[in-house]
């Protein structure tokens, strides 16, 4: 008989004690949660922004992604959260090491190129199944220092212009504005009207589609922050001219609301029926689609608001993409092969994205979409059902941010700390002269690719 | 218990804190992997920024404005709530909400209320007649550089009052009863008694207070984030929401942690000048 130790216990039962612990702990959080029995099924994390058409993060969320989780034995998880959020949660996870494992961007993430896989095989594999990718893309998404892609781009959101077409009836442009001498005319008359009044409706304040319209309007003069080979060209004749117009358009027909904005406010002043034109992707119209059963106004908006292409500047038509998705697998993935292989097999589904999107998404690999000019030119819930036609040659006149050159982590900082939306917003105020602030600009961007070459 | 305390501030101040000053010596990107030591190269880059320049300028102003009103404010208030009135304990909770409410609520609320298209002053505004407003353009509270900075300040302003108020009304409790009622059988009206006997008496615990205030809005990006980003163009920007614009948002942490440092050496030279002040100016 096994002795029993003053103030403790016998070995027996200390072998029993230890044995049934040993035991519980080794299927208790079986029996507790069963989802842990199912210890080798692998996780997906993935980041990305709340849609601005709510349609697409349903079907993603709820169709595409558990489709794929059930088909790869994989639990997919998506966090969604505001496009604001995303370069500050992607800071914190590089800092921490951790986090997603597919990270969702809305520009070129270039500054994170060394904490990124080189995306090459990805495409590579995309390619085979759906042939080439388009140059912006590739021009959103490659170094060409380093030869590495590290991002992949699924997708871009055009640029268009949203304009009222009841107000610039009213002044003679019932077509819409054509070019930026039409929308400083248009714009200036229907603000001037005391029957309208209704202000434009370009922002400048320091956000992302002040970041595009004024790249636009930049780019359409001829200027650039930089050329081809990446060096700083930001202090031209060109880039002041583009300021002086800027001004004008400020000056003649808007309202110091647009210095207030964030990317959502042009769609609600849209909404509201208070501006006359904004340069934004086709969610406002899309919103007064989705709301025009229950919502008169929204009725009424859906089919007032029509959509043009980019503006014609006295060089060129070109507008930015307005939004590049860039998903981006980390270096320090705890599932890397998934993230890849997601990606892949997204692209094979990307057509129905596209639909689920409501045309906001268009695709990187056109293929995927063969139809997609039928289906821009016949859409059953615009009004009139021909509205998006105009965005078929997009791909005439979208580009890239660091447009000649390419997005480099130079150009990603230029962009994320708002110097070209500041440069307009001061010559527009009369704070400074444009000479003054495209010397300002110059010197700020000058002194930001200094320290990436350093660094 | 001296430990866990210090322990507490050595990993919540002290090692980011430090953290910071590594990385303002180094070329450090948020993207970036490795460390190289630059010696002072980024406060030499910072001073070339116009940016920061207007940034330090904004800070600044958003200080003293905010700070003057808050001891203005707080010093009516504490005097009003010390008198005894019906309903008291309801005004002070009431006064409390601002300070012990999330910082990020209160700015959201503010920032509505202020709103280029929703604001509800802007809706009441447009519809009186007196007024005769562009219903297109009423006045833009977060959009003109001046009206923006003022509604900082004022929407600060509210978030720190309460707790100014609290340290006078324990300041002001303290005060010693026979003093201002002998003022008063000498003849002593209110503004005697206070300019006299409650001012100069509070002035070690008003120091108190305002040395807190200045950390407090030196330091604070919570306000200037949610209500302007530092916009229009940069005219409201301060040093912490620069800061945290460069390193994280911009990727450039390196500068970032240079530009946070830079308010280091200010407030410490602020806080010896009010605690060297508070000293001199005890009542003995």
């Amino acid at each position: 008989m096994a002795k029993k130790r003053a103030g403790g216990i016998s070995r027996r039962e200390f072998v029993r004690l230890t044995g049934t612990g040993a035991l519980v702990a080794g299927i208790g959080p079986a029996f507790i949660f069963p989802g842990r029995a199912q210890a080798q099924q692998k996780t997906l994390k993935i980041l990305q922004w709340s849609h601005f058409v709510p349609d697409y993060d349903k079907w993603f969320d709820g169709i595409y992604t558990k489709a794929w989780g059930q088909k790869h034995d994989t639990n997919v998880m998506v966090d969604h959260i505001s496009l604001n959020e995303i370069p500050a949660r992607a800071a914190a996870e590089v800092a921490a090491q951790k986090g997603h494992d597919l990270v969702m961007f809305l520009s070129p993430p270039a500054a994170y190129e060394k904490q990124a896989i080189d995306h090459s095989e990805i495409y590579q594999e995309v390619e085979k199944r759906h042939g080439k990718k388009i140059t912006l893309a590739h021009r959103s998404t490659f170094n060409p220092v380093t030869k590495r892609y590290y991002a992949f781009s699924d997708s871009y959101v055009p640029d268009p212009g949203n304009w009222r077409k009841d107000l610039w009836e009213a002044v003679g442009y019932p077509n819409g504005p054509d070019s930026w001498d039409d929308l400083l005319d248009g714009a200036r008359k229907i603000r001037k009207d005391p029957k309208l009044g209704n202000p434009c409706g370009l922002g400048l304040a320091q956000e992302l589609d002040t970041s595009m319209a004024t790249r636009a309007l930049l780019w359409s003069y001829g200027g650039a922050e930089q050329d081809e080979e990446g060096n700083v060209t930001i202090n031209s004749k060109a880039t002041i001219e583009a300021l002086k117009h800027m001004r004008a358009i400020y000056q003649d027909s808007e309202t110091p609301e647009v210095f207030t904005w964030d990317p959502s406010s042009n769609n609600r002043a849209m909404l509201a029926g208070k501006v006359s034109y904004v340069a934004n992707a086709i969610s406002i119209t899309r919103q007064a689609e989705r709301e025009k059963a229950t919502n008169p106004m929204m009725a009424e908006m859906s089919k007032k608001i029509m959509i043009n292409k980019a503006l014609k500047g006295p060089v060129r038509r070109i507008a930015s993409e307005h939004v590049m998705d860039c998903y981006v697998v980390w270096n320090f993935a705890e599932n890397k092969e998934g993230a890849k292989q997601f990606l892949v097999d997204y692209i094979d589904n990307f057509g129905e994205g596209f639909k689920a999107s409501k045309y906001y998404n268009f695709p990187c690999f056109p293929k995927t979409v063969p139809d997609l000019s039928q289906q821009i030119s016949n859409d059953p819930t615009a009004d009139p059902p021909d509205k998006y036609k105009v965005l078929t040659d997009v791909l005439d006149w979208a580009t890239n941010i660091g447009y000649p050159g390419y997005c480099s982590a130079g150009v990603d900082e230029v962009f994320n700390t708002w110097v070209i939306p500041t440069m307009f917003a001061k010559v527009a105020k009369g704070d400074m002269s444009p000479e003054d602030s495209a010397k300002a600009a110059e010197a700020e961007i000058k002194r930001i690719f200094e320290r990436r070459k350093a660094g | 218990m001296f430990y866990p305390a210090m322990i507490y501030v050595l990993a919540v101040i002290g090692l980011p804190f430090a953290l910071a000053v590594v990385y303002a010596f180094s070329d450090i990107k948020v993207g970036s992997v490795g460390y190289h030591f630059v010696g002072l190269q980024n406060f030499k880059s910072i001073l070339h920024s116009a940016t920061f320049l207007r940034a330090l300028y904004d800070s600044f102003i958003f200080t003293v404005g905010s700070q003057i009103l808050v001891l203005v404010g707080s010093t009516l208030l504490a005097l009003a709530l010390e008198k005894k009135f019906r309903g008291r304990g309801l005004v002070r909770f009431l006064m409390l909400l601002p300070w012990v409410a999330p910082v990020s609520i209160g700015a959201i609320g503010w920032k509505w209320i202020l709103d280029s298209l929703y604001s509800v002053i802007n809706w009441v505004l447009v519809r009186v007649p007196i007024f005769h407003l562009d219903k297109f353009n009423p006045p833009q509270w977060l959009g003109e550089p001046a009206l923006a900075m003022a509604s900082v300040i004022v929407v600060h302003t509210w978030r720190l009052l309460p707790f100014s108020t609290v340290i006078l009304l324990a300041g002001l409790s303290a005060i010693p009863k026979e003093i201002p009622e002998a003022a008063e059988i000498d003849g002593a009206g209110f503004w005697r008694k206070m300019f006299q006997i409650n001012i100069p008496m509070l002035l070690p615990i008003l120091n108190v207070a305002l040395l807190f205030g200045i950390v407090f809005t030196f330091t604070d990006m919570t306000v200037v984030y949610i209500l302007t980003r530092g916009g229009p163009y940069d005219t409201t920007q301060v040093v912490p929401s620069l800061a945290f614009f460069t390193g994280v948002l911009g990727g450039d942490l390196s500068e970032g942690a240079a530009i946070s440092l830079f308010m280091v050496p200010i407030l410490v030279i602020v806080a010896y000048l009010m605690l060297r002040a508070a000293n001199r100016s005890e009542v003995t």
